[in-house]
């Protein structure tokens, strides 16, 4: 028994049913994942959200003149599982970038077999885009179903749970949005160019991981200064204007002469006193830069936007390393001799 | 078609900003449809000079023709046999022939690759994880073979082989570059085992090509003299080797004119040559192959 093709009347190398076929655990292992965690999270948008919201209408309707009963086992319910759905769900450009650094490209070329399809009619050129390529559009589909579920179960329980996460919480910032799977592709492209520098199988996998977890530090981090903020400028007797309503970039005190200082640590009893002691420092009132809800939207793209960035340039990255490493990559004009 | 299967000038390739040369000054010329023994000690730049050719690795300096055009481009119509014979662990047999169907869609013939393949009672559904050494080179040559290639380059390729799998694949080879005029380059640290199929020589050492040329061309070229120690001169001829046994001188010399007439001269074996030129490597390189590029395609 043979099953052995004869050449069809094909003329490109099919390396993509390779490609396939060579993943295909993880392939399958990904698509469990994400219908496992989708599952999840529509019971958590659905039965849970409606639960908790129950024990909290519950809550709310004690009077507590006398004995009160409400469903805590639901809020808490509630609470436990968001919690561990949400940080796997922002945790995930982790996993992808330690699969891309150590399966994708290292393990390949710790064994050789990167060597043995560049030796068939691939060149290499062609064997990093594919390898790319395919496992962007998986990680694209997965992460943004995931974060599609997560943010309607967000939404759900939004102002019908009182101990559900606000907007501007980092993870459910991240796991909410878009900027997950911008992530998790320049987590892929990281662990391809860790792949391909460090020729390692293991070694990749750490350096992979590492550095997606930089690329989310530096995300979330600049995040802020993606988009103009708003400042809020308020009386001292007034105190500072939409505290705990969204992300706080910068707060203090304004000055007679408009003069923004932060505010002076006051160990005092009582706000009277501090008040006092801010006074002395000639200021007259409260300021408070941050980004309102309104703003979810921008921040959500220009970080994700920053994130793919960072993902073409690590791409262009390991398409330069490829090329040190083979030389040309694809076949140049016919050399002299 | 170029007649220049290989053609090497000033090449090199040094591994890392502070590494060692792997690879220095290399310069041959090898010419299409011959079998050439690439031999040498380990790390003598053997597995380098092969990967180099396959366009797997870019030269650090100096220049290599394959086919007649780079490296690079000629991947296609190169095949390429690793030292250490990497093939998809997970695929079976079949999958893995299907495989090189695939990706060289324009070239492949299944009947050659199967042929290899069916030579070692292998069972195309096993996988190749589950396969012995030389089970997995017999794949990784049907893999090389299947392609077609004009130029195939093995890198040990008979290192796990049995003595009868051997002989048996050397005469798939021979049969191959004598129906299709393939060009076959195999390296080996053993002189011994390519010795009767081979036509052509690239004897490398510390990094460098010390003979190049056909067999014949390069023993043609040495001769074993012996002689009386004291009144032997062999200033005049290129001297590879000498050892003086008590009174007698012998030595491996490449000619340059008349021999004195006292001498007892022999031609050498192919492998005292080589082990002659590995224990002396001061001895100046000789390149037997004509030296000039004729027509090569632009």
């Amino acid at each position: 028994m043979t099953a052995v093709t004869t050449p069809a009347a094909v003329r490109r190398p099919h390396l993509t049913r390779w490609v396939l076929r060579l993943h295909r655990p993880e392939l399958v292992a990904w698509a469990g994942l994400v219908l496992l965690g989708a599952a999840l999270l529509l019971w958590l948008g659905g039965p849970l959200t409606d639960a908790a919201a129950d024990g909290w209408r519950q809550y709310n309707a004690c009077d507590w003149s006398d004995k009160c009963s409400y469903d805590q086992d639901a809020i808490l319910r509630y609470k436990d599982a968001y919690n561990y759905l949400t940080l796997p769900l922002a945790a995930l450009p982790l996993l992808v970038g330690a699969w891309a650094g150590a399966a994708l490209t290292g393990r390949e070329l710790e064994s050789g077999t990167a060597q043995l399809a560049w030796a068939q009619g691939v060149t290499p050129a062609r064997w990093l885009a594919t390898r790319l390529a395919l496992p962007a559009v998986a990680v694209t589909a997965g992460t943004s179903l995931l974060v599609f579920l997560h943010h309607r179960a967000w939404s759900a329980a939004r102002g019908r749970i009182g101990t559900a996460k606000s907007w501007w919480d980092p993870w459910t910032f991240h796991t909410n949005g878009p900027s997950t799977v911008a992530l998790a592709l320049a987590a892929l492209a990281v662990g391809a160019l860790a792949g391909l520098t460090l020729r390692r199988a293991l070694p990749a996998l750490a350096v992979s991981l590492v550095a997606t977890a930089g690329v989310w530090g530096l995300a979330q981090w600049l995040m802020p200064h993606l988009w103009p903020a708003v400042t809020r400028v308020t009386g001292l007797k007034h105190g500072y204007d939409g505290l705990y309503s969204g992300i706080t970039v910068d707060q203090g005190l304004v000055t007679r002469t408009g003069e923004h200082i932060p505010e002076p640590v006051c160990s005092a009893h009582t706000t009277e006193e501090c008040l006092r002691m801010f006074e002395k420092r000639n200021a007259v009132g409260f300021f408070h830069t941050y980004h309102p809800y309104a703003h979810y939207g921008p921040l959500q793209l220009t970080t994700s936007a920053l994130a793919l960035a960072l993902a073409g340039l690590f791409t262009v990255a390991a398409f330069l390393v490829l090329r040190r490493l083979t030389g040309a990559l694809r076949p140049g004009k016919g050399a002299t001799a | 078609m170029s007649d220049t299967a290989l053609e090497a000038t000033g090449l090199g390739k040094r591994f890392g900003r502070r590494g060692g040369w792997a690879l220095r000054d290399a310069a041959f010329r090898l010419p299409a449809g011959r079998v050439c023994a690439l031999v040498g000690p380990n790390g003598a730049g053997k597995s380098t000079l092969l990967a180099l050719a396959a366009g797997l690795l870019p030269p650090t300096e100096g220049r290599l023709t394959v086919l007649g055009g780079t490296p690079a481009g000629a991947r296609a119509r190169v095949g390429f046999v690793a030292q250490d014979k990497p093939l998809y662990p997970q695929l079976t047999v079949a999958e893995t022939l299907r495989m090189g169907a695939d990706l060289n869609p324009e070239r492949w013939d299944a009947a050659t690759a199967e042929q290899v393949v069916a030579g070692g009672d292998l069972d195309p559904r096993s996988r190749i994880r589950s396969l012995s050494g030389g089970q997995r080179t017999r794949v990784a040559l049907a893999l090389a073979l299947g392609k077609r290639p004009e130029l195939l380059l093995l890198d040990e390729p008979m290192a796990d082989l049995d003595p009868l799998a051997r002989h048996e694949l050397m005469g798939t080879l021979m049969a191959e570059a004598a129906q299709y005029g393939t060009t076959i380059v195999m390296s080996s640290h053993v002189v011994a085992e390519l010795e009767d199929s081979c036509d052509h020589l690239l004897l490398a050492g510390s990094g460098r090509i010390r003979l190049a040329g056909e067999i014949d061309d390069l023993l043609a070229a040495h001769l074993r003299v012996s002689g009386a120690a004291e009144s032997t001169d062999l200033s005049a001829h290129t001297v590879v080797e000498s050892r003086v046994t008590g009174r007698q001188l012998t030595a491996l010399i490449r000619p340059a004119g008349p021999l004195p007439g006292d001498l007892r001269t022999s031609v050498p074996s192919l492998e005292e040559l080589v082990l002659a030129h590995l224990r002396n490597p001061g001895a100046p390189a000789l390149s037997a192959a004509p030296a000039v590029t004729q027509g090569s395609a632009a």
